[in-house]
Formats: structure tokens, C-alpha cells, sequence
């Protein structure tokens, strides 16, 4: 049996009082959950939590992800650098990405390795044409397409998404939950999301959890 | 509204009253030495200040470094001290701007634990608590008279003064980038230099503008204790008593931060928060950014 991504066991998040207590879950290789609740449940705390961005209050969270780049983490106003071109941005998660090789196999040198792996990643999420463009003169859609490619560049074994879906038309949320779903499935990588609507967690995830009534939840998985 | 606005103009009327009493204070109660200033300031300039010597700009200087430019202007006490005052300036702020980056990157709160924030933003606050004036004299103690000097004391005194405004600067950008950088694993340098730099290079931009006038005119003044440029000139000029070469030198000073002055909002007009400026134009030279770049969107639009 594949060794899970992450396990979360007996959880509490909060800053000062906890927000989410005794919470538990498992995510597996090719797997993508999805955290739904209603506002201020703490869901983006969580989520931050098994980021490594604020400290937990108890508990454990195991993860089997590299240490540089093993974890891609797009806010929910994405996290971008929004002076900065397309190119820089995924940039970012290429420097963490893992080794490219060339059509013959052989290692490229860094800096070229870097540069196939962002453009090829560009190319993915069809922003080519904007690869030198500000993250700013980009429409909501596109900076999503960026996040995206961000995250991919970086070849993570865990995505960690806060309602990245929002505000997006149907036809842009659906290309970018199936690049995600692609890259989850093809790499055995994981994604754990917060997502505010229930339709699109259920559209993008294989599984979900309910903050507000997360015991009965797992304990249905169990 | 209109007993919040009595209480703006009570506390506002009590402080300039307090002002007031602190400064008979300060003077004793004596205010003689008031009456008759300004005919002294009228004899001053009549007699010492006004003509100017426009010589020490127009005529090449007869002390050595010999100067093999045929235009004069450009061998004059005036210009060889202003362009090595400029020189002083440029130099120090650009080293002062790097090691200003990378010294507030250590002081911002968003960026490092309170262990190295606090140790690095008392280095930072020496470096500023004293006047460049002070960090001057220290340094042509230290490597001699000369614009080397004026170099040191400018560069420390801009790490201490740019430090500052950049970790407050650092600490208003957007949390979310600086996140998504981190939960990647990148190292505090790969942060500082992809994340925060290109964040606020807006405000960098104009924070460097700002510092190069600031040196520039702190320049003339570093002269006065030995630290080279147009300052040493204005030292020795003092010193004789030839206050219409002081004017001179001060006109000159005056010129020169005009145009620097020009050029910085020129430039700054470029830089807003959207930094959408396609062009600018002498109308909006002596505007602030934002109004520029009204300026700028109203003229697209037509």
C-alpha cells in the first residue's frame, strides 16, 4: 500500500484559542480532498497550518514531501508577484522543481533546465503569448492559470489551494481543475483544497471533508 | 463632526501656544536680539554676499589639479566641486542602497524572528542616530580629508536612513506572496530577491531618487568638516572671509538641486503603484505621481 502523502493526526489550529480541534486525515498518492465549511470555520488557518505558516497548537502532521519545493501553496488571492512578468512568477516554482532531462535523456545544465521547465509549464496552462507580460495587465482567469503553473513548475508532492476557484466563470474553472487533475494523477502527487462552493469540490475532488462536521465525515471514509 | 473638528482646532491652537512658551523660554524672555536682524541681514548682503564671485564658475581654477578642457567652465572651482560632490553622492547611494537592502531584510518582521530583527534594527538605528556630519568627521579621522570621507559618512548614514524606510516598506507588502514563497522551501535570499524586491520596486525606485537629492545636498554641507567636494571649497572660502564666494558656491548648489530635483519627478512620474505611465511630459514634471498619472490616463482616453 502506497505510503500517504500527508497524515494529520489529532490536529488543533488557532492563534491564540484553537479554531479547528481533533482533526485527522489521511491523503493518499493521486489523491485531491477538498475542505468545504462555512466562513470562519478556520479552514484557511488550517490550511496554512499544514503549510508550515503558523505553528500548530497540537497534534501531528507527518508529511512525505521534499523539503524545497515539496509542498505548492496558492493562497486565496493567489500569492502572486504581481510586479513581476508571468515568467518570473513560475520562476518561482521551477527553482524548486525537480531535474529535467533533454529528448536524449542527459541532464541539462541548471539555468537551461529551469528555462524548458518554464516554458513547457506556460505552454501548459496556455499563456505563451503572455509570458512576458506584469501579472497585473492579466485577467482574473489567467493569474489562476499562472498559480497553476506556479505550482506545476514546482513539481510538488502536495498542492495546498485556498478557494483558487472563486470568482472564476465555468469555463475557466473547468480548464484549470483539469490541469490540476491531470498533474495530481499523472505525478501521484496529492491536493488538499479549501473550497467554498460544493459544487466545484465535488467537481475537482475525489474526496471531501466538512469542517463543520468532520468526524462524521472521516468517519464515513473509515 | 463638528465637536471632533472644535477638538482638531483646541489641541492645534494649544500647541502653538506651547510652542510659543517654549521658545520665550529658550530665548529667556529676551526677544532684543530679534529687533534690527534684518537690517544686519540687509548690510551682510550688501557688502559681503551680493556680487557673486562668478569667476569661480566661468574661469578655470589657478590651484593645481591642472585641467586640460578648453572651456574654462569646466576647470572652475565651482564645477570640478560640484561634479565631485555629485560623484560622492551617486556612490553613496548606490552602496548605501545595497547594503540598506540587505541589512532591512533582516529587520522586517515578515521576514526574520524577533532574534535577528531586533539586533539588526539596533545596528540600524546607530548608523542613523548620528548626522552624517558626525560619521564625517569620524571618517577623516579615520582615512583622511577627502572625498573618500564624505563617501563612508554618506554610505553608512544611507544604510541607516534607507534601512529604515525599506523594512517599514517590506512590512506593507502583501502577506500572500511572501507565503507562497515560503511554504515552497525558498531561501531567505531567493525571497528578498524575487519576492520583496520586484514587490516594491515602485517605492525602492523612489526611495533611491529621494536618497541621491538627500546626499546630494548633505554632500555640500560634509565639505565644510574635510570630506571633499563642492562643501571643502565652500570650508576654505569661510575661512578668508570671502562670503561672495560662498554665494557663488551656493547658487551653484542651489542650481544643481533644482535640476535634480526636476529629474527625480520626471523619473518618478513614471513609477506609480500600476506603473502604467506610457510617457510623461514637462506639464507633469512638477506633479506627485498620482496626479501624473491621472494626467497621463485623461490624455489617453481623449
Amino acid at each position: 500500500m502506497a505510503k500517504p502523502i500527508v497524515k494529520i493526526k489529532n490536529l488543533s489550529v488557532g492563534y491564540n484559542s484553537p479554531l479547528v480541534s481533533g482533526f485527522n486525515l489521511e491523503i493518499k498518492p493521486g489523491e485531491i480532498v477538498a475542505i468545504v465549511g462555512i466562513s470562519g470555520l478556520g479552514k484557511t488557518t488550517l490550511l496554512r497550518t499544514i503549510a508550515g505558516l503558523i505553528p500548530k497548537l497540537s497534534g501531528k502532521i507527518i508529511g512525505n514531501v521534499r523539503r524545497r519545493g515539496g509542498i505548492g501553496y496558492i493562497p486565496q488571492r493567489l500569492g502572486l508577484v504581481r510586479h513581476a512578468s508571468v515568467y518570473h512568477n513560475v520562476e518561482l516554482g521551477a527553482r524548486c522543481g525537480i531535474k529535467v532531462n533533454d529528448e536524449s535523456g542527459n541532464l541539462l545544465n541548471w539555468s537551461n533546465r529551469k528555462s524548458v521547465l518554464i516554458h513547457e509549464t506556460v505552454k501548459l496552462v496556455g499563456l505563451t503569448e503572455k509570458i512576458n507580460e506584469p501579472i497585473r495587465r492579466l485577467s482574473g482567469g489567467q493569474q489562476r492559470r499562472v498559480a497553476t503553473a506556479r505550482a506545476i513548475a514546482q513539481s510538488p508532492e502536495l498542492i495546498l489551494a485556498d478557494e483558487f476557484l472563486s470568482e472564476l466563470d465555468k469555463e475557466n474553472a473547468d480548464s484549470i481543475i483539469r490541469l490540476m487533475r491531470d498533474y495530481v494523477k499523472n505525478n501521484n502527487s496529492a491536493m488538499l483544497l479549501v473550497e467554498h462552493h460544493l459544487d466545484r469540490a465535488k467537481q475537482i475532488a475525489d474526496r471531501i471533508v466538512d469542517l463543520g462536521d468532520f468526524e462524521v465525515n472521516l468517519n464515513e471514509e473509515e | 463632526m463638528s465637536t471632533k473638528i472644535n477638538k482638531v482646532s483646541v489641541i492645534s491652537f494649544s500647541l502653538v501656544i506651547l510652542a510659543f512658551i517654549i521658545l520665550n523660554n529658550l530665548v529667556r524672555g529676551d526677544w532684543g536680539d530679534l529687533t534690527g536682524g534684518f537690517g544686519n541681514l540687509v548690510k551682510f548682503w550688501n557688502t559681503d554676499l551680493w556680487p557673486p564671485e562668478w569667476a569661480l564658475i566661468f574661469e578655470a581654477q589657478s590651484e593645481p589639479p591642472k585641467c586640460n578642457v578648453k572651456i574654462e567652465f569646466f576647470c572652475s572651482k565651482a564645477y570640478t566641486g560640484m561634479l565631485e560632490t555629485l560623484k560622492m553622492a551617486f556612490v553613496a547611494t548606490i552602496f548605501g542602497f545595497i547594503g540598506a537592502i540587505a541589512l532591512s531584510s533582516f529587520a522586517a518582521k515578515n521576514l526574520v524572528p524577533k532574534s535577528v530583527l531586533v539586533p539588526t534594527r539596533l545596528i540600524l538605528s546607530f548608523t542613523r542616530c548620528l548626522p552624517s556630519i558626525i560619521w564625517a568627521i569620524v571618517f577623516v579621522i579615520i582615512v583622511g580629508i577627502g572625498p573618500l570621507a564624505g563617501v563612508l559618512a554618506m554610505t553608512i548614514y544611507t544604510i541607516g536612513y534607507l534601512g529604515k524606510l525599506q523594512y517599514e516598506e517590506i512590512e506593507g507588502i502583501n502577506r500572500e506572496p511572501l507565503e507562497a514563497a515560503r511554504a515552497m522551501g525558498l531561501s531567505h535570499s531567493e525571497i528578498v530577491s524575487k519576492v520583496v524586491i520586484p514587490e516594491s520596486s515602485n517605492t525602492f525606485l523612489s526611495q533611491i531618487l529621494f536618497m541621491f537629492e538627500y546626499n546630494v545636498r548633505h554632500g555640500t554641507v560634509l565639505g565644510l568638516v574635510g570630506a571633499g567636494g563642492i562643501g571643502l571649497h565652500i570650508d576654505r572660502a569661510m575661512e578668508l572671509d570671502l562670503y561672495n564666494h560662498v554665494m557663488t558656491y551656493l547658487i551653484v548648489i542651489f542650481v544643481v538641486i533644482v535640476i535634480i530635483d526636476f529629474l527625480s519627478l520626471f523619473i518618478r512620474s513614471f513609477v506609480t503603484d500600476e506603473s502604467e505611465l506610457g510617457e510623461s511630459s514637462i506639464f507633469t514634471v512638477l506633479l506627485p505621481a498620482s496626479l501624473a498619472q491621472k494626467f497621463h490616463q485623461r490624455n489617453k482616453k481623449i
